[in-house]
């Protein structure tokens, strides 16, 4: 998925799926993520950073 | 390469094909294992086995979270939530795994509140739209998954959340593989290591693999020329007279895994004494639960549960599958009784189940050839 938007408060990343959906991910197990990065995510977790 | 399609190249994929068959001894017959579930799937959406020649057979491992539940971890489940004012909360593929009285979905239809997540995060919300309520998430699947059960428990706890609580049926997958290779019936050349697994324990844990057992390993990403290329490598060791951990899937897997995952993990989880497999029986340490300091949380705390072992169906043969002893097809019940509309066994539930991946594609394949 890509990140489209943050909400660094929450610690949680808006990204978007091949698709275009949308999803609310928690972006904490990777580190701070900035609009754009790719990262792998399971169970609206991002477990491992792409780009 | 970058983007999914190049993973996916038929051209590469023919290359790769054509590598394999040279790399193959004539007269010897190899029998490699996909752990993952998510392997098995892409194997046979993309027709992988196809491209392989006849004396190289891929087995199906233990890797799909939902087919290892056990039918009393399910009949638990509808136990809590059927309880007074409780919402149980789980993944869309659990809700239809069978228990011995039927399932989560049939459940609901008799009552019971239980709704579908995408995620814990999400029964966590549900938590705090409904405080006069009890939610429970039913927790399920390999250290992939755990990462982010551990993360939203803290979170609940964090935010003061008195209402949330998890059924823990979180499993490690090392205690099954070694149960595997001490089979006496498992003759296994290599393995096509689990790629996402890996991505938060790493490809170190496989070591003992190699070292204890002589077999090779090869984590692999999900696309068909990472399976493909995964087989080729497991080849090349064999050819050369090696036999190591090698990582195929290097652009999502640090050798190391995830730190920070493995961290909340330990935090939130301990292991469980034994766990019970579907098909493998009791596994010692191969089950997580809560630790103490998350005990609250603790559903299993919080409700009181059966508890009772039940026996699998006499007509279902997942365990053997499970185990990567029978093919799909071989079982008695496979596609007559046993359907994805109407599962009796839990490999043709999930989509990373063994049968049902194998009924949904490759089943015609194989009528192809049989005609």
């Amino acid at each position: 998925m890509s990140v489209v938007a943050l909400d660094d408060e929450r610690g949680i990343a808006l990204c978007a799926d091949g698709a275009g959906a949308r999803h609310s991910v928690e972006t904490a197990l990777v580190g701070p993520v900035a609009i754009g990065d790719s990262v792998l995510v399971h169970a609206a977790t991002a477990l491992a950073r792409l780009s | 390469m970058k983007y999914v399609d190049e993973f996916r190249d038929p051209e590469l994929g023919r290359v790769l094909a054509t590598e394999i068959l040279a790399a193959v001894e004539p007269g010897r017959h190899y029998k490699f294992m996909e752990v993952c579930g998510g392997h098995t799937h892409s194997i046979y959406k993309f027709g992988v086995d196809d491209l392989l020649p006849e004396n190289v057979e891929l087995v199906h491992g233990p890797g799909c979270p939902v087919c290892v539940i056990p039918m009393g971890r399910v009949d638990d489940g509808i136990a809590i939530a059927r309880e007074p004012g409780v919402i149980f909360t789980c993944f869309g593929d659990m809700m239809r795994i069978p228990g011995s009285a039927g399932s989560l979905l049939e459940a609901k239809a008799q009552g019971a509140d239980i709704r579908m997540v995408y995620s814990p995060l999400d029964a966590l919300r549900i938590a705090k739209e409904n405080p006069d309520r009890e939610v429970v998430f039913f927790a399920i699947g390999f250290e992939t998954t755990a990462p982010s059960t551990a993360l939203t428990l803290k979170r609940a706890r964090a935010e003061g959340i008195r209402n949330f609580t998890c059924m823990c049926n979180h499993v490690t997958i090392v205690p099954p593989l070694r149960a595997l290779l001490e089979s006496p019936d498992m003759r296994l050349d290599g393995f096509v290591g689990p790629g996402h697994v890996s991505t938060v324990v790493g490809a170190r844990p496989f070591e003992f693999i190699p070292r204890d057992y002589g077999t090779p390993i090869v984590v692999a990403g999900f696309e068909p020329l990472d399976i493909l290329h995964a087989i080729r490598m497991i080849l090349a060791q064999l050819a050369e007279g090696r036999c190591e951990v090698e990582n195929q899937y290097a652009r999502v897997v640090p050798y190391d895994g995830n730190p920070r995952a493995l961290e909340v993990m330990a935090e939130v989880f301990e292991l469980r004494p034994h766990f019970e497999w579907r098909g493998l029986g009791f596994i010692s340490q191969s089950g997580l639960k809560l630790s103490e300091a998350y005990a609250d949380l603790d559903a299993e705390r919080r409700f009181s549960v059966p508890g009772i072992r039940v026996a699998d169906p006499k007509a279902c043969q997942c365990g053997e599958v499970l185990k990567g002893v029978i093919k799909p097809w071989e079982c008695k019940v496979f596609g007559t009784a046993c359907t994805p509309e109407r599962p009796i066994g839990t490999c043709m539930v999930s989509s990373e189940g063994a049968c049902a991946a194998y009924y949904n594609f490759g089943r015609f394949a194989r009528e192809r050839e049989v005609v």
